[in-house]
């Protein structure tokens, strides 16, 4: 079902119709932009829930002067950059240990480059992080970023550049001390 | 491309290395929509029984303000009558006061109270003074007086 589909059902009055489409074509994407967010499964699984509901109280009021994709990322994103700071507040970085878990997690099975990978990103500031992993996983354009954390271009570009250095940097430290 | 980047490349190329347990995309918005009409029902609910607790306590507290209204208005009435009463009295007491502190010495006394009272003349005072006071008596109460 395309956008444009969900968008008519909807208005036509077939709410859940729409709404059940709407979960159908994003719940796969949404839920792996999450879950590399907040990593653990459980986390994801509630985030990704907070997000489709809160896509359901408010989608009578989505204007469609942005799309329907880029509104869906902003409100995974927002729920997951919310998730994050809660933890920040209750001390600690609870993504940093979950990335040191990653090596026992039971829905993980990716090799030792893998875990660096995630290990190296759960470092970075949240919204940095949101930044990269766009960028980086899912190939997004700077212009569609830039929409769907309401940030310029100009600054997203900067943000991934340092981030992907970081990232990078954090690898090679990470693999030369293994070996 | 150098060997930093190659880091990256070869970690992305890897492929996905998280798992999802077995079946969880498949009943996804069934377990939405059973949680969206979860929270929308104990909201209904949780109104009327709010209600419910507090419409007695209201109509408690109301009662109350009520009567409390109704007993400082009794009371603010009847102060408000007594307390008149009650600084004529003050009044009165003060000037009381001040007529028995004004005399500063027996001279003045007998000029302003007794001379007054008794409607006594000078000459009297003068005579009963001589005759019932010794000097030394005089001489004291002039030093006082003084």
């Amino acid at each position: 079902m395309t956008d444009q589909e969900i968008l008519q059902l909807y208005r036509s009055g077939e709410r859940e119709k729409a709404f059940r489409g709407l979960v159908s074509s994003y719940k796969e994407r949404l839920y792996w932009h999450i879950r590399r967010m907040v990593l653990d499964h459980d986390d994801t699984d509630d985030c990704l829930q907070n997000t489709f509901v809160k896509v359901w109280q408010s989608l009578d009021r989505f204007r469609g002067d942005a799309q329907l994709y880029t509104w869906l990322y902003r409100i995974a994103t927002n729920e997951s950059l919310t998730f994050l700071s809660r933890q920040q507040t209750r001390g600690g970085s609870l993504t940093l240990e979950a990335a040191d878990r990653l090596s026992t997690d039971t829905w993980f099975d990716g090799d030792q480059l893998q875990r660096s990978l995630y290990k190296a990103i759960a470092k970075l500031p949240p919204k940095q992080k949101a930044v990269f992993n766009l960028r980086y996983f899912e190939e997004m354009p700077y212009e569609k970023i830039a929409q769907v954390l309401e940030t310029s271009e100009g600054a997203l570009k900067a943000s991934y550049h340092h981030a992907y250095e970081k990232v990078k940097s954090w690898m090679k430290e990470e693999i030369d001390a293994r070996y | 491309m150098n060997e930093q980047q190659d880091i990256l490349e070869r970690a992305r190329q890897a492929g996905q290395p998280f798992k999802t347990p077995e079946g969880y995309f498949d009943g996804l918005e069934d377990r939405l929509m059973a949680r969206i009409a979860a929270e929308a029902q104990p909201e209904t609910s949780r109104k009327v029984r709010i209600w419910a607790v507090l419409k007695p306590a209201l109509t408690l507290a109301a009662m109350f303000a009520l009567i409390f209204g109704m007993g400082y208005g009794v009371l603010s009435l009847t102060r408000t009558l007594g307390r008149g009463e009650v600084s004529t009295d003050v009044a009165g007491y003060a000037t009381a006061e001040e007529e028995m502190i004004r005399p500063a010495s027996l001279i003045d006394y007998y000029q302003s109270n007794l001379a007054e009272e008794t409607e006594l003349d000078e000459e009297t005072i003068v005579n009963y003074l001589a005759t019932e006071l010794s000097f030394s008596d005089l001489a004291e109460i002039y030093a006082q007086s003084y």
